[in-house]
C-alpha cells in the first residue's frame, strides 16, 4: 500500500539532459515498486478522469459551441450581459453579505466556545454542527415558518406592538442572507474555533503584564492571530455561497435569483445547455479566483511579515 | 498554580500609567499577603521589602506558595488580604496592565505573529514612545542580550534559550521598576540553563534591574540571588543572603533544602563556665560543639552539619566514629557515607571531601566539624 507514497517522483519536464531524464523515467517505471504504486493510484485516477475531468471538459466544450456546431464565445457574452449579468452581480453581493455575516456570528460564537470548559464546548459544538446533518430543505422550511409574515417572529413582534411589525423577512435579500448564513455557519465556526483553540490563552496575560489594555490586546494580539482563520473561513464561505442553490431559491424573491438558480432555469425550462455551461464555467472561474485570492493574501502577508519593521 | 486573571479594564488603552518614580519608596514592599484556594491556604502572611537593584529569589518546592506570591505581585491573582506597594504606590487591587511591572514566563509566551523586533518593541509602542527612541531602545536591548542578528526572525524560528532571551528583553525594554520571573529557565536543559543564568545575572547587574525570581532549583537560587526567600507551606522560612542561609540556617527545612545537611539527634549539655559554645551530647555518644545557640539544658535537639563542612580527623579528636560505607567520585570531590557507631537510629552521615583525601570502604574513621558550622534545632521545631 505504501508503494504509491514511496514511489520516486517522476522527473520534471524540461530537464537539461532529456536522454538522461528519459532513462531515469524508464528505470523508474521498470521498478517494481513504482509499477505497484501506479496500479494503486489507478482507481483514483480513473475516478477523477471519469467524474471530474471529463464533465468539466465537456462543459467547457459545450459553452464554446454555437448552435451550428462552430466555435463561439457568444454564450459568455450572453452571460455577462443584461439580466444575466445582474444575476451574476446579485450572486456576488449575496455571497459577500452572507460570508460577512457568517464571519461575524461565527467569530463571536467560536470565541465564546473557545473560552468554555471542554465539556460545555463540546456540547455547544454539537448544537452548532448537528443541524448540518439535517436536510437543507427541512432547515429552510424551518426558517420560512419562523420568518414568514405570520411566522413565529412576526407574531411575537406584533403582539409586543413593535412599530412596523410585521416585517418582510422572506422572499427578499434579508431572507436569503439569513437562511444561507445559517447553512454556512458551521463552516466558519469550525474553522475559527480550530484557530482560536490553538492560541495560547496566556498570551493575553503576557500582553497585560507589559501594560496592554483589553482593547489593545484584542487588536494587537488576538485578532492578528485569528486573522488567517478569518480569511480562510471568509473565502470558503464565499465560494460555497457562489454555487448555492436551495435556500436562495426558496427564501428569495425574483430579485434574488442567483447563478445556480439561473443555470437550473436555463436547463430545465429553456433547454439552453450551452448558456448554462457558460454560466457554470464562469462560476468555476470565480471559485478559482477566490482560491487565488486566498493564496495571494497569504503570500502578501507572509512577505509583509518577513519585511518586519526594522 | 493559580489561573491567570485579567481584571476588566474599561478604559481603552494605551492607558498605561507611567512607571512609579524612583525615590518615592522601595521598589517593592509586600505586607501580610494571604491567599486561600477553596479552603487551602496557599500563601500565609508573606511580608518582605526589596531594595532597588536587588535580585531576590523565591525558592521552594511545588506548592510552597512561591508562584502564587509572584502572581499576586504581578496582579494575575488577587490576594485575600495584605498589600502590595510598588515604588510607594499601592497596587494591591490594580489590574496587571496598570502595575507597570515586567514579567517573564516559564513558557516564554512570545507573540508568534510578531518578529523578535516587534515583540520587544510592543511594550514601548503601548507607551507611545517616539519612533526614533523606540528604535534606539529596542536595538540596545537586543544588543545587550546578543540577539541583534535575529531581530527579523519569528519566535518559532528560535531555540528555547533564544526565545527566553527575547522574553527577557521584552520585559526589561520599558525599564519596569521590578521584573518578575516565573521559573524562566524551567523548560531548558541543564547546559543552557547554566549559560542563561550567567547571562541573566550579567544583564541584571549591568542595568541595575530589580528582579524577583521564582525557582525550585537551589543551585540556581544560590548562583543568581542577592537574597533568597525560602518558602514552605505558604510561608517564608527564612529571607536572607545565600551565605547566611547556607551557614546560619534558621530552620531544619532551610538546612536540609539548601545544604542537604546531616541531622544528628542528641541532647543539649551546657557545660558550666563554657558559655561560648553550645554542647550537644549526641545519641552516638560523642560530644559535638556548636556555635552558641538557644536551647535549654537537657532539651532534645538535632544538630545539622553540611556534608562539605565535615572532615576526617585522628581518632579521639572527633565527635563521632564510624565505618565508611560508600565512596563516590564526583570530579574533584568524593562523596563518602559513614555508618556511625554507637546508635542504630542515627542515619548515615554524608561527607564531601577533597578527592585526594578519600578513605576506603570499610575503613574506621573519626569525624570532626568546626563549631561555627554546626546548627542546632529543637526537635519540636518539626521538619
Amino acid at each position: 500500500m505504501a508503494g504509491s507514497v514511496l514511489a520516486p517522483a517522476p522527473p520534471a519536464p524540461g530537464t537539461k539532459a532529456p536522454a538522461a531524464s528519459q532513462g531515469r523515467l524508464r528505470r523508474a517505471l521498470s521498478e517494481r515498486r513504482t509499477r505497484f504504486g501506479l496500479l494503486n493510484a489507478a482507481p483514483v485516477v480513473v475516478y477523477l478522469l471519469v467524474l471530474f475531468v471529463y464533465p468539466i471538459f465537456s462543459t467547457l466544450l459545450l459553452s464554446l459551441k454555437s448552435e451550428d456546431g462552430g466555435w463561439t464565445l457568444h454564450w459568455y457574452a450572453d452571460a455577462l450581459q443584461g439580466s444575466n449579468l445582474k444575476v451574476l452581480l446579485t450572486t456576488l453581493r449575496i455571497s459577500a453579505e452572507t460570508s460577512l455575516l457568517s464571519l461575524v456570528i461565527g467569530f463571536l460564537l467560536a470565541a465564546a466556545v473557545s473560552r468554555l470548559k471542554p465539556l460545555w464546548a463540546g456540547l455547544v459544538m454539537v448544537i452548532v454542527i448537528v443541524p448540518h446533518f439535517i436536510s437543507a430543505l427541512v432547515r429552510t422550511y424551518g426558517w420560512i415558518i419562523l420568518l414568514g409574515e405570520h411566522g413565529v417572529i412576526n407574531n411575537a413582534l406584533t403582539d409586543l406592538d413593535v412599530p412596523g411589525a410585521p416585517f418582510q423577512m422572506l422572499y427578499n435579500e434579508l431572507g436569503v442572507v439569513i437562511g444561507t448564513t445559517s447553512v454556512m455557519l458551521p463552516y466558519t465556526v469550525l474553522l475559527l474555533y480550530a484557530v482560536m483553540k490553538g492560541i495560547d490563552r496566556r498570551l493575553p496575560a503576557a500582553a497585560a503584564s507589559m501594560g496592554a489594555g483589553r482593547l489593545t490586546i484584542f487588536r494587537r494580539v488576538y485578532l492578528p492571530m485569528v486573522a488567517p482563520g478569518l480569511v480562510n473561513a471568509g473565502i470558503l464561505c464565499f465560494i460555497l455561497c457562489l454555487g448555492y442553490y436551495l435556500t436562495p431559491a426558496l427564501m428569495g424573491g425574483p430579485k434574488q435569483t442567483m447563478v445556480a438558480a439561473l443555470i437550473s432555469e436555463q436547463v430545465m425550462k429553456q433547454s439552453q445547455w450551452n448558456g448554462a455551461a457558460a454560466l457554470g464555467i464562469i462560476l468555476l472561474l470565480l471559485t478559482f479566483a477566490g482560491l487565488l485570492l486566498l493564496r495571494l493574501i497569504k503570500a502578501v502577508s507572509e512577505t509583509a511579515k518577513n519585511r518586519g519593521t526594522s | 498554580m493559580p489561573e491567570l486573571r485579567l481584571k476588566s479594564q474599561h478604559k481603552s488603552s494605551p492607558a498605561v500609567s507611567p512607571p512609579p518614580g524612583t525615590g518615592t519608596g522601595k521598589p517593592l514592599s509586600v505586607t501580610d499577603l494571604r491567599k486561600t484556594y477553596s479552603g487551602v491556604t496557599a500563601v500565609d502572611t508573606v511580608s518582605m521589602e526589596i531594595a532597588g537593584g536587588e535580585f531576590v529569589t523565591f525558592l521552594g518546592s511545588s506548592g510552597s506558595g512561591k508562584t502564587t506570591t509572584l502572581m499576586m505581585i504581578a496582579g494575575f491573582c488577587e490576594p485575600d488580604s495584605g498589600s502590595i506597594v510598588v515604588g510607594g504606590r499601592d497596587v494591591t487591587r490594580l489590574a496587571p496592565q496598570k502595575r507597570g511591572l515586567g514579567f517573564v514566563f516559564q513558557q516564554y509566551l512570545l507573540f508568534p505573529h510578531m518578529s523578535v523586533w516587534e515583540n520587544v518593541a510592543f511594550p514601548l509602542q503601548l507607551r507611545g514612545v517616539p519612533k526614533a527612541e523606540l528604535r534606539r531602545r529596542v536595538g540596545e536591548t537586543l544588543e545587550i542580550a546578543g540577539l541583534s542578528a535575529m531581530a527579523r526572525r519569528r519566535p518559532r524560528e528560535l531555540s528555547g534559550g533564544q526565545q527566553q532571551r527575547v522574553a527577557l528583553c521584552r520585559a526589561l525594554v520599558y525599564r519596569p521598576p521590578v521584573i518578575l520571573m516565573d521559573e524562566p529557565l524551567g523548560a531548558l536543559d541543564k547546559k543552557l540553563r547554566d549559560q542563561l543564568q550567567t547571562e541573566i545575572k550579567r544583564i541584571q547587574q549591568e542595568l541595575g534591574l530589580t528582579v524577583i525570581y521564582v525557582t525550585h532549583d537551589q543551585e540556581e537560587a544560590l548562583v543568581l540571588s542577592d537574597r533568597i526567600a525560602v518558602m514552605r507551606d505558604g510561608r517564608i522560612d527564612q529571607f536572607d543572603t545565600p551565605r547566611e542561609l547556607f551557614e546560619r540556617p534558621r530552620t531544619p527545612f532551610v538546612a536540609d533544602f539548601l545544604g542537604a545537611a546531616n541531622f544528628l539527634p542528641g541532647t543539649v549539655q551546657q557545660r558550666p563556665g563554657d558559655g561560648a559554645q553550645t554542647l550537644v551530647r549526641l545519641d552516638t555518644g560523642g560530644l559535638l560543639k556548636a556555635r552558641p545557640q538557644a536551647g535549654a539544658e537537657g532539651a532534645r535537639v538535632r544538630a545539622a552539619v553540611q556534608p562539605g563542612r565535615l572532615r576526617l580527623c585522628t581518632p579521639g579528636d572527633g565527635f563521632c566514629t564510624g565505618t565508611v560505607e560508600t565512596v563516590t567520585y564526583v570530579g574533584t570531590l568524593v562523596r563518602v557515607t559513614v555508618r556511625p557507631a554507637g546508635d542504630a537510629d542515627t542515619g548515615l552521615v554524608r561527607l564531601e571531601l577533597p578527592a585526594g583525601r578519600a578513605p576506603v570502604i570499610g575503613e574506621q574513621v573519626s569525624l570532626a566539624a568546626d563549631p561555627d558550622d554546626v546548627s542546632v534545632f529543637a526537635v519540636e521545631g518539626g521538619g
